[in-house]
């Protein structure tokens, strides 16, 4: 990820100044990819919106303290993605603990696109969501693995391996996609 | 392409749904928390790294001298109680007063000593002052009942509308608002004069404020919150259009005004004011006055973690530190605090039991197996749907 852009630290500058159109600008860049984030790691729409929502409601309780020399996107990132996975692993303590009766197949997975995408969100699906959460900060948000290590906490060869794993089974479904 | 590049794309080309909608719904609760934020001087915000070096010191002192242990202590406690051991039965409420629970088949009433006796297969009920009533709907009809009397009907109205949510004035209890569809209207307290107040309200339960001159809030179809003199009819405000509120809650004193959406909390004062609003997740939600203070708790639910928090906030324009209360997985659908303002009723609706915690103290006391003891049949359909959807504690400030 590269650092913030002049438009960006503009944005953040009027925010922390009051102004709400400064903040909505800085909301709108980032909503699309922090919704999506959310959605790719806890495979339910409703949650997805809700975290995404969370995590800006977070952003700007905290405002006044953001060092606006920073990039605010891993910021963001950060909250979104750890709480996408709290909530997946929930989800799965609930689903063992028979808790929850909807069954794997009934999230809302949404309107996936193309068949290469479908693909990609089965084989998401199929991976832990700590593994997917590395797999959407790496390919979907672009972050390096260091960068990705910093941001969840984690040593960086915890990273490589949830990366390369990851990958392999999505690999997988590439190709048999591709066939 | 190499494969790294094949999913970079893959992954960029899935549209999470709704990402639109999402969008349009979560910039209005977005920029209500931003109005109701105080923006910080900008030599304020460089003290913040200070500040918080100050904050831990002190926190470290306190943990270390006994006061600080022992509000250590109590947080931890409130944390942890949730493991509280249930009781199977109400034997006693643990303060002065009585409950009236409405149930899915019906309004109850439960007296100190826990006995209690079901009311009619009325749809709804609501206090009159000091208990001595309850004003029940149920289809079209509108009834004054005696619980004493074995729920002997007093008086009844047979209205066109769908008639819900029926209010009693406070204030010598000699009137009682209602909705009849989407028409507010206001009877006397012995059923008679009944008239049209407004047209076109929503569904939100209208507010009577306490010591205000027979005044009442309620909202309109497109979310504007009003508060109507209800002798002369005069509008004394009107806020701007917004959601729809769920709940209107006024302090004891008449002076502030809870707004409680299904996506926003708005505190007004008696003047219609915005203090300050706040975002919340969907999911339970429910806001209760502390008696005589403008101090409030909230249930908020987070999706993200599954659990719900009550928290304490306080209706000024400066909300203050939010105060952990308590905190469980799942729902919680009711609240309720005690006459004497010491204890807090808690609806938890996933362990079908009733917290009641004392307030000025980390004790919990619980109560299991709910829905049976309000006449829900045995494992029919989810617990949310029998669990009773409300309580209310007589006779505290909003019922």
């Amino acid at each position: 990820m590269v650092g913030p852009g002049r438009q960006e630290r503009a944005w953040i500058r009027g925010a922390q100044a009051g102004s709400a159109s400064d903040l909505e600008a800085l909301f709108r860049e980032h909503w699309p990819r922090a919704h999506r984030a959310a959605f790719l790691v806890v495979q339910d729409a409703a949650a997805a919106e809700d975290i995404a929502q969370e995590a800006f409601l977070a952003a700007v309780r905290n405002l006044d303290r953001f060092d606006r020399r920073r990039p605010f996107g891993p910021w963001l990132h950060r909250i979104v993605v750890n709480r996408s996975i709290d909530w997946a692993r929930a989800r799965r303590l609930r689903r063992e603990a028979g808790e929850v009766e909807t069954a794997e197949g009934e999230s809302d997975t949404g309107d996936l696109g193309n068949p290469f995408s479908e693909g990609i969100a089965a084989g998401l699906a199929s991976l832990r969501p700590e593994q997917r959460a590395v797999i959407v900060l790496r390919y979907l948000l672009e972050y390096s693995p260091g960068e990705i290590a910093d941001l969840l906490d984690l040593p960086r060869g915890t990273v490589n391996s949830r990366l390369r794993r990851g990958l392999d089974r999505l690999e997988d479904i590439l190709d048999r996609e591709r066939r | 392409m190499s494969r790294e590049t094949e999913l970079l794309r893959a992954l960029q080309r899935i549209q999470a749904p709704d990402e639109l909608e999402g969008l349009r719904r979560a910039w209005p609760l977005v920029s209500a928390a931003f109005e109701s934020r105080e923006p910080v001087a900008w030599p304020r915000r460089n003290q913040w790294p200070l500040l918080a070096a100050a904050a831990g010191v002190v926190i470290l002192a306190a943990a270390l001298t006994s006061p600080g242990r022992a509000l250590v202590g109590s947080v931890r406690d409130a944390v942890t109680s949730e493991t509280v051991k249930p009781k199977p039965a109400l034997t006693s409420l643990p303060a002065r007063g009585v409950l009236l629970v409405n149930s899915k088949n019906g309004p109850w009433r439960v007296q100190f000593d826990g006995s209690k006796r079901r009311l009619g297969p009325w749809w709804e009920g609501s206090w009159s002052p000091q208990a001595k009533y309850v004003v029940v709907t149920r289809g079209h009809e509108l009834a004054a009942i005696d619980p004493n009397e074995k729920g002997a009907i007093r008086w009844s109205l047979d209205r066109s509308g769908t008639v819900r949510s029926a209010r009693w004035s406070r204030e010598a209890g000699d009137r009682v608002a209602y909705l009849n569809g989407h028409q507010l209207r206001v009877v006397a307290g012995d059923g008679t004069a009944d008239g049209p107040l407004r047209q076109l309200v929503a569904t939100t339960p209208p507010a009577w404020r306490p010591g205000g001159d027979r005044e009442l809030a309620f909202s309109t179809v497109d979310g504007r919150i009003e508060l109507v003199e209800t002798d002369s009819t005069k509008t004394r405000w009107r806020t701007d259009p917004g959601e729809i509120p769920t709940q209107l809650v006024w302090s004891e004193d008449g002076q502030r005004l809870l707004v409680l959406a299904e996506r926003s909390l708005h505190v007004l004062d008696a003047e219609g004011h915005r203090l300050w609003a706040t975002g919340l997740s969907v999911g339970p939600s429910g806001v209760a006055f502390v008696r005589k203070s403008h101090r409030f708790v909230m249930i908020r639910f987070s999706p993200a973690t599954g659990r719900s928090d009550l928290v304490l906030l306080q209706a000024e324009r400066d909300p203050g530190e939010e105060r952990f209360l308590y905190s469980a997985p799942g729902d919680f659908g009711t609240l309720a605090i005690s006459p004497n303002g010491h204890w807090l009723l808690v609806g938890w609706v996933n362990a079908d039991q009733w917290l009641f915690l004392r307030l000025t103290a980390s004790k919990v006391v619980a109560v299991s197996g709910i829905a049976r003891k309000f006449g829900a049949p045995p494992r029919v359909g989810p617990l949310s749907k029998a669990f009773p959807p409300s309580v209310s504690w007589c006779c505290p400030a909003s019922p």
